[in-house]
C-alpha cells in the first residue's frame, strides 16, 4: 500500500503546483488594429453553420483568374436541388472575418503619482452568355456518369453529378468545357466509392454581367448529413505548396473541434512592444508562420471561439440576427436572441502534412477564446514622486520583456527589435556614489 | 519499488495526464482532474461499504420464510469486500484523459456512475463493462456537457511509441496483450481494406491509425483483465468484434467516438464468453504474485 500513498501524494502536489487558468477577462484594453483574412494571399474562407445534422456551407470565392474559366468541383454527401443552393453576400464573410479576427489592443499608463497601478484600466470597446455545353445521352452512359440535377443560381449554372467511376468523371467533365487538372481521376475515386455527389460550378456569363460585379459572389448550400467534413484533398491536386484556409463554425451548442487533427490555440494575450502598433499585420503573419513551424505544419490553429452577442473587446460590431440568417444560421429567428457560438479556425495545409480532409464535430464547450495582442503605453508626462522614479526605473526592464516576447513569438531579430523600442529618459537626478553604496 | 501492475497503469497514466497539461495546451482542467479522482475514490470507498448490506437487505426482500429454495442465502453473514482504491484511481485517470466536460458536475456523475457499474453489473462477482468507458458513455447520453476529443493527442510518432512501449510493459506484467493485438490488428486490417477500395493513398491510412486516442483505448482502456473475457479464445474474438463494431460506426455512421460505443456495447457480451469458453477467472493478486513469485491466489471482490 505504501507505493500507492507515495502515487496519490504526488498527484495532488502535482496539481496544487499547476496555475489555474483564468476564466474571465477583467477588462480587455481598447481595440487597435485587426489581423483579417487579407493578410493572405489566397485564403480560402468556409462558414459552415451546423446544428445536428442540418448544415449550410458558404464558400467565399477569391477566384482571380479569367471568370470564363472558373470551374468549381466539390464533392457533397447528397443529391442538392436548385431551392438548396443559394448565391450569398461577400459581405456577411467580411463580416464575419473582422468580428473573429486577432486583435491588438492598448492601454495607457496612469501618472504613477496618482497612486494607481498602471494598466487598471475598464475596457474601451469600440463599439454570362454561356450556354452549358450540349452532352450526349450515350456520353453519360459509357462513362458512367449521371446528372441528377442541373440549374442556374445567380451567377452559376450548376451541376450535381454522380458518377461510377473517376476516369468517366474526369473525361465527362473536361469533354463538357471544365478545365480539371490532369491527375484529378485518381482523387475523385475516393469520393466516388463513398456515395458522394459532385457539385460542379460554372459561371454564366450572361447572368455575371447582370449583377455588374467585377467578383464572384460566395455559393451557398443547405443538406442534411451526418457527414461533417470540408473535402480539401481535391484542392491539392499538382499542388504541394501551403494554402492557407479560414473556417468559421457556427452552432447553437458551442465549440467545434476537428477530430482527425490537433487543434492548438494560437499564442494569445501577449505583452508586445507598441511600434507593432504600425505593423501589426506583419507581427501576426510571422507570429502564426512561427507557431505554424514550431508544431510541425500539422495542427490547425483556433483564432478565435466566442458566443456571437458579445465581443470585448470588438474589432467589429456583433453581427445581428438579419447577418446571421445571411450567413447561413437557419436556426436564429428574426430580431430575436441569438444563440451562435463561432469558432474561427486558421488551418494552413499542405499535401504532406494534410493527408486527410478536415472531420469536425460540435461540442458543449461554452469556452471563450481570442487571438489578442497588448501593448502597454508608457506614462511620459511631467511626474515627480518617489512612485515615478520608481516606475522610470521599471520601465526598461519591462520594455525587455516585451522585446523578448516579441522575438520569440516571431522569430524577428531581437537586435532590430530593440533599437526600435522607446528610449527611457533617466530621471534619477542623484548623485552616483549614491548607487555604491545606497 | 512499485506493488503490481496496477500501479505501472497508475503512473503512465499520470504521466500522460503531466505530458497533456505541459506539451498539448489542452483543455484539461487540473481541478477537474481532482474532482474524477475525488469522486471515483469516495464512491469506491462508499461502494465497498455499503454494496454487501444493500445486497443482503434485497436478498432479505425477496426471501420467503416458507420456501426453503434457498435459505441459507438470506441469514448468510455479510462478507466484507475489500476497498480497490487503485482499480477507483485507474477509471479516474482513464475519465480525466478521455472524457470533456463543462461542469463539475457532469464529471461526478461519470465517475460515480463508472463505479457504481462494477457493482451493478456483474455477474459472478465479475463485472462486465469498463468502468471509465461506463462513465463516458453515461455522460454523453444523460447530460448536455460532455464529448471527447478524438483528435486532441494528434499523431506524433514518439507519442505513439511512448503510449506502445508503456501499455505493453503493462500488459505483459498482466498478461492480456492478446486483446489489444486483436483489436488493433482487426481495425488496422478493416481501415487497410478500406483504404484499398477507396483508393486512398496509404499516407491516409497511417493518420488514419495513428491516433494517440485510439491507441490509449487499445493500450489501457479495452485490456482491463476484470472486465473482458477470461479465456483467450473469447477474448480475441470478442476484440475483433469490438473493432469491426468501431470500424462500422466510424465510417459509416461518422460517430467520432466510435470505439468507445463499441466497447460499450459489445461489453456485455464479455459474460456469454465466458459461458462458452470457460476459463479462470482473472485476479489481479494471483496476476502479481505469478509475475513475481509465481504463486496463484484467488481474489474475490468486483474491483
Amino acid at each position: 500500500m505504501k507505493p500507492f500513498r507515495i502515487f496519490i501524494t504526488f498527484l495532488l502536489v502535482l496539481f496544487t503546483f499547476i496555475s489555474f487558468v483564468p476564466e474571465a477577462w477583467a477588462f480587455c484594453g481598447f481595440y487597435v488594429a485587426k489581423a483579417d483574412s487579407k493578410l493572405y494571399n489566397k485564403a480560402s474562407q468556409v462558414v459552415l453553420a451546423r446544428d445536428g445534422d442540418r448544415t449550410v456551407l458558404t464558400m467565399a470565392n477569391d477566384y482571380q483568374g479569367a471568370v470564363k474559366d472558373f470551374a468549381l468541383v466539390v464533392p457533397v454527401p447528397v443529391v442538392l436541388q436548385k431551392d438548396q443552393v443559394h448565391v450569398g453576400d461577400p459581405k456577411i464573410i467580411e463580416r464575419l472575418d473582422a468580428f473573429s479576427a486577432p486583435r491588438l489592443v492598448e492601454y495607457f499608463d496612469e501618472n504613477p503619482c496618482d497612486g494607481e497601478a498602471p494598466g487598471n484600466r475598464e475596457a474601451g470597446a469600440t463599439r454570362g452568355g454561356w450556354e452549358p455545353p450540349s452532352f450526349s445521352a450515350s456520353d453519360e452512359k459509357t462513362l458512367g456518369v449521371t446528372v441528377e440535377a442541373k440549374f442556374t443560381v445567380g451567377e452559376y449554372d450548376i451541376l450535381i453529378l454522380s458518377a461510377k467511376e473517376s476516369d468517366g468523371l474526369q473525361t465527362w467533365l473536361q469533354r463538357n468545357g471544365y478545365k480539371i487538372p490532369q491527375g484529378a481521376n485518381q482523387l475523385l475515386q475516393p469520393y466516388i466509392r463513398q456515395k458522394m455527389k459532385f457539385f460542379v460550378a460554372k459561371i454564366n456569363l450572361k447572368e455575371f454581367e447582370k449583377t455588374g460585379s467585377q467578383f464572384l459572389r460566395p455559393l451557398m448550400m443547405a443538406y442534411e448529413s451526418p457527414k461533417f467534413m470540408l473535402p480539401i484533398r481535391l484542392g491539392m491536386i499538382n499542388s504541394t505548396s501551403e494554402q492557407d484556409l479560414i473556417v468559421y463554425l457556427l452552432s447553437p451548442k458551442g465549440q467545434a473541434e476537428i477530430t482527425n487533427y490537433r487543434m492548438v490555440n494560437i499564442p494569445s494575450d501577449t505583452e508586445i512592444p507598441v511600434f507593432v502598433k504600425n505593423d501589426f499585420g506583419n507581427f501576426y503573419k510571422s507570429m502564426f508562420q512561427t507557431s505554424y513551424v514550431k508544431e510541425d505544419k500539422k495542427v490547425a490553429f483556433l483564432e478565435y471561439a466566442w458566443d456571437m452577442q458579445s465581443c470585448d473587446p470588438c474589432s467589429a460590431e456583433p453581427l445581428n440576427s438579419e447577418e446571421l440568417r445571411k450567413a447561413g444560421v437557419f436556426w436564429v429567428e428574426r430580431n430575436s436572441p441569438n444563440n451562435v457560438f463561432i469558432t474561427r479556425m486558421h488551418i494552413r495545409y499542405s499535401r504532406d502534412k494534410f493527408p486527410e480532409d478536415l472531420m469536425f464535430q460540435e461540442t458543449s464547450s461554452r469556452k471563450s477564446f481570442q487571438g489578442r495582442y497588448i501593448m502597454h503605453h508608457a506614462f511620459t508626462g511631467e511626474a515627480n514622486c518617489q512612485a515615478a522614479q520608481e516606475y522610470k526605473r521599471s520601465l526598461p526592464k519591462r520594455f525587455e520583456q516585451e522585446a523578448q516576447n516579441l522575438a520569440k513569438l516571431t522569430g524577428w531579430n531581437i537586435g532590430d527589435i530593440r533599437k526600435k523600442l522607446p528610449v527611457v529618459a533617466s530621471g534619477d537626478s542623484s548623485p552616483w556614489w549614491r548607487k555604491i553604496w545606497p | 519499488m512499485l506493488g503490481e501492475a496496477r500501479d505501472y497503469q497508475i503512473l503512465f497514466l499520470s504521466l500522460f495526464l503531466v505530458l497533456g497539461i505541459g506539451t498539448r495546451d489542452w483543455t484539461l482542467r487540473p481541478s477537474m482532474i481532482i474532482v474524477a479522482i475525488a469522486t471515483c475514490l469516495v464512491t469506491q470507498w462508499a461502494a465497498t461499504s455499503f454494496w454487501p448490506i444493500f445486497q443482503q437487505n434485497i436478498r432479505n426482500f425477496f426471501a420467503k420464510p416458507e420456501s426453503c429454495s434457498y435459505p441459507q442465502d438470506a441469514t448468510k453473514p455479510i462478507t466484507p469486500l475489500q476497498p480497490s482504491y487503485r482499480s477507483a484511481l485507474i477509471t479516474s485517470l482513464g475519465l480525466s484523459l478521455l472524457l470533456r466536460v463543462d461542469n463539475y458536475t457532469t464529471m461526478m456523475i461519470a465517475g460515480m456512475l463508472a463505479i457504481l457499474s462494477k457493482f451493478v453489473f456483474q455477474v459472478e462477482r465479475k463485472h462486465f463493462f469498463n468502468p471509465a468507458n461506463f462513465g463516458i458513455i453515461s455522460v454523453l447520453v444523460l447530460t448536455k456537457d460532455a464529448w471527447v476529443s478524438p483528435g486532441q493527442w494528434g499523431e506524433d510518432w514518439w507519442y505513439g511509441l511512448l503510449f506502445a512501449g508503456t501499455g505493453g510493459l503493462v500488459l505483459k506484467r498482466v498478461g492480456r496483450w492478446d486483446t489489444t493485438a486483436a483489436f488493433l490488428g482487426s481495425y488496422a486490417l478493416l481501415e487497410a481494406i478500406r483504404n484499398v477500395y477507396l483508393g486512398w493513398t496509404w499516407d491516409v491510412y497511417w493518420h488514419r491509425l495513428m491516433s494517440g486516442s485510439l491507441l490509449l483505448f487499445a493500450l489501457f482502456m479495452i485490456t482491463d483483465p476484470r472486465s473482458i473475457p477470461n479465456a483467450r479464445t473469447g477474448r480475441l474474438i470478442w476484440a475483433a468484434g469490438i473493432a469491426i463494431l468501431t470500424f462500422i460506426l466510424r465510417n459509416y455512421f461518422f460517430v467520432s467516438t466510435a470505439v468507445f460505443w463499441a466497447l460499450f456495447a459489445i461489453a456485455p457480451l464479455s459474460v456469454l464468453a465466458d459461458f462458452i469458453w470457460s476459463a479462470p477467472k482473472f485476479s489481479w493478486v494471483k496476476a502479481t504474485k505469478s509475475a513475481e513469485n509465481n504463486i496463484s491466489q484467488p481474489e474475490l471482490s468486483p474491483n
